[in-house]
């Protein structure tokens, strides 16, 4: 007997139990509670979709944050990079105010993302939409 | 009498193809008339993979009230995603597909199984005189081992087994091709193989038996 015969005397054991499962029989009342999900599923009414409308101005609005932090980190890294390593760049009061505001915004709004993104994974759904 | 043989053969398999186009038809009209707003249409697709579904479930997690549970959670799944259902597919191969999800996905979140496949206890030596015991706690060993498989070979285990040895099935309702399929079946059996090395022994131990006696005779 070869190798490959003597394989697949040794399998058949472990593959006739796999294949040899008793048959269950579903409880008596299975079919009536699946029905009665399905009637609850009826009478509940549908969700509210997303108002992705009113919803579209502040994912622009964040966006453009976003954005606009993103140019001004470049600017700040690529004058860094060109010699001033060691002196921090040299920001007026008067602009430093707005990029401070602007930095608690998108920190808010990066909060507010993951904690939806959160609730929707909790809730069974993934994916931003 | 082989022509007999094969003349048995050709009718059962026409008539369970017959079988098989007759379901298909009944799905059909009952999530034609599901869609058209008969919510009462559903109960008889429910009636009619039920059974299936229960045994299904059965095979992931071996717990028989759970095994209810997941089976319910798939119908309603299915309710709701019956327009989804496109038409060039049997509903079943749907249907089977859209379970797996379910179960997959339950039973990742609450495993059923927690044991390594090497803490999986092994069946006790076979004593003559409980013969039927000892098989049937071996046989529990292993369904149970394919428990502990990790997760890639598990699945096509399961689906494999519960339609019937038929690869094609299988693959459709993992969504994967056929080669994969096979491929993760070969590992799993291997795995299950070095596990239980006494039940191979015990095969072999067998066989030497037959041979012994038929050189005596």
């Amino acid at each position: 007997m070869n190798r490959g015969d003597n394989e697949a005397m040794k399998l058949s054991r472990i593959e006739e139990i796999l294949a040899t499962e008793e048959k269950l029989a579903p409880s008596s009342g299975f079919l009536s509670g699946v029905m009665d999900r399905v009637q609850e599923e009826v009478r509940i009414p549908p969700p509210i979709p997303f108002p992705w409308k009113r919803a579209v101005p502040g994912f622009v609005l964040a966006a453009g944050v976003f954005g606009w932090g993103g140019v001004e980190l470049v600017r700040v890294v690529g004058a860094a990079m060109k010699g001033n390593l060691l002196t921090t760049p040299h920001l007026s009061p008067g602009m430093l105010q707005p990029m401070e505001q602007a930095g608690w915004v998108a920190l808010a709004l990066g909060a507010s993302l993951t904690s939806w993104l959160l609730a929707r994974r909790l809730t069974g759904r993934s994916g931003l939409l | 009498m082989s022509h007999c043989r094969r003349v048995t053969a050709l009718t059962e398999s026409s008539t369970s193809e017959a079988a098989k186009n007759a379901a298909l038809s009944q799905d059909l009209a009952d999530v034609e008339r599901v869609l058209a707003g008969e919510i009462q249409a559903f109960e008889g697709i429910v009636r009619r993979w039920q059974g299936p579904l229960v045994n299904m479930a059965w095979r992931y997690c071996r717990d028989r009230g759970r095994a209810e549970e997941l089976a319910q959670e798939a119908l309603i799944r299915a309710w709701r995603g019956l327009a989804g259902w496109r038409r060039d597919g049997s509903f079943s191969t749907w249907l089977f597909a859209l379970a797996a999800n379910v179960f997959r996905s339950d039973l990742k979140r609450f495993p059923s199984v927690n044991l390594p496949m090497d803490k999986v206890a092994e069946p006790s030596y076979p004593a003559a005189q409980h013969h039927d015991l000892t098989a049937r706690l071996s046989a529990e060993a292993v369904r149970r081992a394919v428990l502990a498989l990790p997760v890639r070979y598990r699945e096509p285990v399961v689906l494999f087994y519960f339609h019937e040895m038929d690869v094609a099935a299988a693959a459709r309702t993992m969504g994967l091709p056929e080669g994969t399929l096979k491929a993760r079946l070969s590992r799993a059996r291997g795995l299950l193989r070095r596990r239980f090395p006494q039940l191979e022994a015990e095969q072999v131990g067998e066989e030497s038996a037959i041979r012994d006696a038929g050189k005596e005779a």
